[in-house]
């Protein structure tokens, strides 16, 4: 399976940088999510996922730096936490480490709101 | 609009069409240019993206351009007092749609924050992953700026009403 790999363009700041690697099983999401029709974007990202977690049942280890999510965003990143809690559910290894600017105080309440909707257990990390 | 004592704190104003090139400019123009704390500009910049593509989606008044999605007419304002801001976002809707606003604005104002953060998680896990509509985005604002949100309607043609969006984000 190949890695999924998205650069970031200052063109367009409101796509975040993305880097699942098939190799090591580490996707890292960074920079910001703010994008028109969200769901194009993060379809191929949840397509992988599935197939690299829960298809083939792969350790995986989500790290997640996005200093600036939108709403809509934020829709798609549950179904990506569904799916690592599905994976879990399977008995594959999943850990989730998100990384947090300590000068944003909101935070906190939107990753124990992931928490509380998918079950899985979320690290926050200061970036 | 452009009375004197209606821009006399005024920070920002823009009127036109808003599409994601332009959110994404001013947003990080607030960034740079306004005069507040880190913590103060995070929230502003949180809000300001949220309803500003709120009126790119769904202003009933769409500028047509070479792009195919959201570049909705309307207007922003950003006014800077002694203890917060507030940041305004207007645009057209159509008349028919004032009361599923305004129930919704009423539901949000009325609930204590634990109760809109259980109504947030609600309506995330509901939403078709298409169409999340401007509902979440305004609960969304209201967790927020902790302050309740202001909308109003006024008079625009037969079929329209002028719909504004005012939060307010305290400085302390």
């Amino acid at each position: 399976m190949k890695s999924l790999i998205i650069e970031s363009v200052s063109d367009s700041p409101y796509y975040p940088e993305v880097n699942f690697d098939a190799n090591t099983g580490i996707c890292e999401l960074a920079g910001e999510s703010y994008m028109e029709e969200a769901y194009k974007f993060y379809n191929p990202l949840l397509n992988w996922l599935k197939e690299f977690a829960i298809v083939r049942g792969n350790e995986v280890v989500l790290n997640i730096k996005l200093t600036y999510f939108n709403t809509n965003s934020s829709r798609l990143l549950l179904d990506m936490l569904d799916i690592l809690k599905r994976s879990l559910d399977d008995g594959n290894k999943v850990t989730v480490n998100w990384f947090y600017e300590e000068d944003d105080p909101d935070v906190k309440e939107e990753v124990e709101d992931f928490e509380i909707e998918t079950g899985l257990k979320i690290n926050l990390k200061p970036l | 609009m452009f009375t004197e004592e209606n821009l006399k704190n005024n920070v920002i104003f823009y009127y036109g069409p808003i599409n994601i090139d332009m959110v994404s400019f001013m947003s990080n123009y607030i960034k740079q240019h306004v005069n507040a704390s880190v913590a103060v500009l995070n929230k502003i910049y949180k809000v300001f993206i949220e309803l500003t593509q709120n009126v790119s989606y769904y202003s009933a008044n769409q500028y047509s351009d070479k792009r195919s999605f959201g570049s909705g007419v309307g207007w922003f304002k950003i006014d800077n007092f002694d203890d917060f801001f507030l940041i305004m976002t207007g645009n057209l809707i159509y008349k028919e749609h004032r009361p599923i606003l305004q129930r919704n604005g009423e539901e949000i104002n009325s609930l204590e924050e634990e109760e809109l953060r259980d109504l947030k998680r609600k309506t995330r896990g509901l939403a078709a992953i298409k169409d999340i509509g401007a509902h979440i985005g305004l609960i969304q604002t209201g967790l927020i700026t902790g302050n309740p949100l202001e909308l109003s309607f006024s008079q625009g043609d037969s079929n329209h009403l002028i719909f504004t969006i005012t939060a307010k984000v305290n400085k302390r």
